[in-house]
């Protein structure tokens, strides 16, 4: 079967049958957190603790999923506290 | 979709491309035979590659990792499998294997790739980055670290959602999800098993608490956050983005303890951590970087010198076994320890606990032999058939061994194997032609 080059997704789609349960679960959980958290910096920077303790989640997994952000460049790092152990979160405007 | 099966042949098989294989690998082709060189991974560079820093030099691993993996991406007599194992190995001749390699998709066209990234960009799924050891996330189309080789994105498609946004952004049309699985009979006249360590699961060890404490991380996490390619802006606690200031090393994790099954010692593990004390002190001048230790084992050339340089640094070292870890409501860690050289129980609280995690064999490669018997020492490495004479010969005439599949090594010993295990190959390879 010849399947045209850059819509081969498309192909593998079909042939499963549909998009695998867990990576349109984990998707989706993502998507929600990515999006509470933008919200949360909308209004104002926050350290890690900050964060869990205003969307109600555990400090290390916010701290994973922060980071995350960081690295594909919508939140960047801000100052640190004055004792020099957090630092702050902001979205990169 | 059929499955394809190629006949090929070549002179040599190299089973891993970590620093021992890859430098065997470019010993066999600069003399002038055709390599296969082959890994699971989708790089080479094994685990030297994720290295921040060597001992004792403190020289930059990737500095050194980064033009071998170039010269043997780049050898006209190397061909590189990567996303690829050896699922069997039959010896018909005496200058004849049959070996059956099974490689992975990777759903990108490598030889299209520009490593351009926009598919990563693309890409809207997060998972946890393998490359980091969990401590941050990547997309499911990656890159799979800033300096592999080869340089070319991959699909985790475990965890793509098929949309197809990678497809659309790539200016190449290199992403290819029509790829299946490949299978291929090659034909080899040596083969050199290259295939590294793994190293102990650290959640075998309840009482020290990872995977349940946040801040007990292992030395390879560690490792990620001192190199310049790290996870976050700056070492930080995982549990909570702490800046840390009272940090424990534990050695000796699950190595030198018949109890868990493993009484070898690592040989590195000391030095790494040693290497990591120094490297923490450089990056927080404020830290106080405590060494729980049965016994350091500086062993090697500049050795006791890189452990006495630690110690003028301000790198703490306590004679100590550690019994149990137990964490605070704060993050904070207490280490319950016996105090060796006092005879006493003791304890102690810091903010991080690094885990200096053993050397074990990374076992399975000696049932892909159908015809012939290789031979495991009694530790579950490679056993060296004649250990001083020929180090590299193992109970199969034409199969060699190289690295730390034969037992715990640091990187220049691993180079070292492997000189001679390419020697043994070739001087095969000559009296088979």
């Amino acid at each position: 079967m010849e399947v045209e080059k850059g819509k081969t997704a498309k192909y593998l789609r079909e042939k499963l049958g549909g998009i695998p349960e867990q990576a349109k679960e984990n998707l989706k959980q993502f998507n929600g957190i990515k999006k509470i958290m933008v919200d949360a910096l909308k209004e104002q920077d926050l350290t890690v603790k900050q964060m869990s303790e205003k969307i109600n989640m555990p400090t290390d997994e916010v701290m994973f999923y922060l980071m995350s952000l960081v690295k594909y460049g919508i939140v960047v790092t801000g100052e640190i506290d004055d004792m020099d152990e957090y630092y702050t979160y902001k979205l990169n405007k | 979709m059929e499955n394809p099966i190629r006949n090929i042949a070549y002179d040599a098989l190299v089973i891993g491309a970590g620093i021992a294989g890859g430098e065997t690998a470019l010993n066999l082709a600069n003399t002038g035979y055709k390599v296969l060189l082959v890994d699971r991974e989708l790089s080479v560079g094994g685990k030297m590659i994720m290295l921040s820093k060597v001992f004792p030099t403190l020289d930059c691993a990737a500095c050194i990792t980064t033009p071998k993996v170039s010269e043997i991406s780049r050898h006209p007599n190397i061909t590189i499998f990567t996303g690829s194992e050896v699922s069997k190995i039959r010896k018909v001749s005496d200058n004849e294997f049959v070996a059956l390699v099974t490689k992975q998709p990777r759903y990108v066209h490598i030889e299209d790739c520009t490593a351009c990234q926009l598919c990563e960009k693309a890409c809207p799924v997060n998972v946890r980055d393998q490359y980091q050891f969990g401590l941050i996330g990547r997309k499911a189309a990656f890159i799979p670290f800033s300096i592999c080789s080869p340089k070319a994105a991959a699909i985790d498609i475990d965890n793509c959602t098929l949309c197809g946004a990678c497809e659309k952004v790539c200016p190449t049309n290199c992403i290819d999800f029509t790829m299946e699985v490949e299978t291929m009979e090659l034909h080899v006249k040596t083969i050199v098993v290259a295939t590294g360590f793994n190293l102990f699961n650290a959640e075998k060890m309840p009482r020290y608490g990872f995977g349940k404490y946040k801040n007990v991380i292992t030395a390879q996490q560690m490792e990620r956050e001192l190199a310049p390619t790290r996870p976050f802006n700056t070492i930080l606690r995982p549990g909570d983005g702490k800046v840390p200031d009272k940090i424990a090393y534990v050695l000796c994790v699950g190595s030198r303890d018949a109890s868990i099954g493993n009484p070898v010692c690592s040989q590195i593990c000391c030095m790494y951590s040693i290497k990591q004390a120094q490297l923490l002190m450089g990056s927080l001048p404020m830290a106080d970087v405590t060494i729980y230790y049965i016994n350091i084992r500086s062993f090697g050339k500049g050795f006791e010198e890189f452990y006495q340089q630690a110690k003028g640094m301000g790198v703490n070292f306590v004679k100590g076994k550690i019994g149990r870890i137990s964490e605070k409501e704060n993050g904070n860690l207490i280490l319950r320890y016996e105090d060796i050289n006092e005879g006493k129980l003791q304890e102690a609280e810091h903010d991080m606990v690094i885990l200096s995690t053993g050397v074990l064999p990374n076992t399975g490669i000696d049932k892909l032999f159908e015809n012939q018997k290789l031979q495991l020492d009694q530790f579950s490495f490679i056993g060296q058939s004649d250990m001083l004479a020929s180090p590299a010969k193992t109970s199969i005439e034409g199969v060699f061994v190289a690295g730390t599949a034969t037992g715990p090594m640091d990187i220049p010993d691993s180079i070292l194997s492997a000189g001679s295990a390419s020697s043994e190959a070739i001087s095969y390879l000559i009296q088979h032609p």
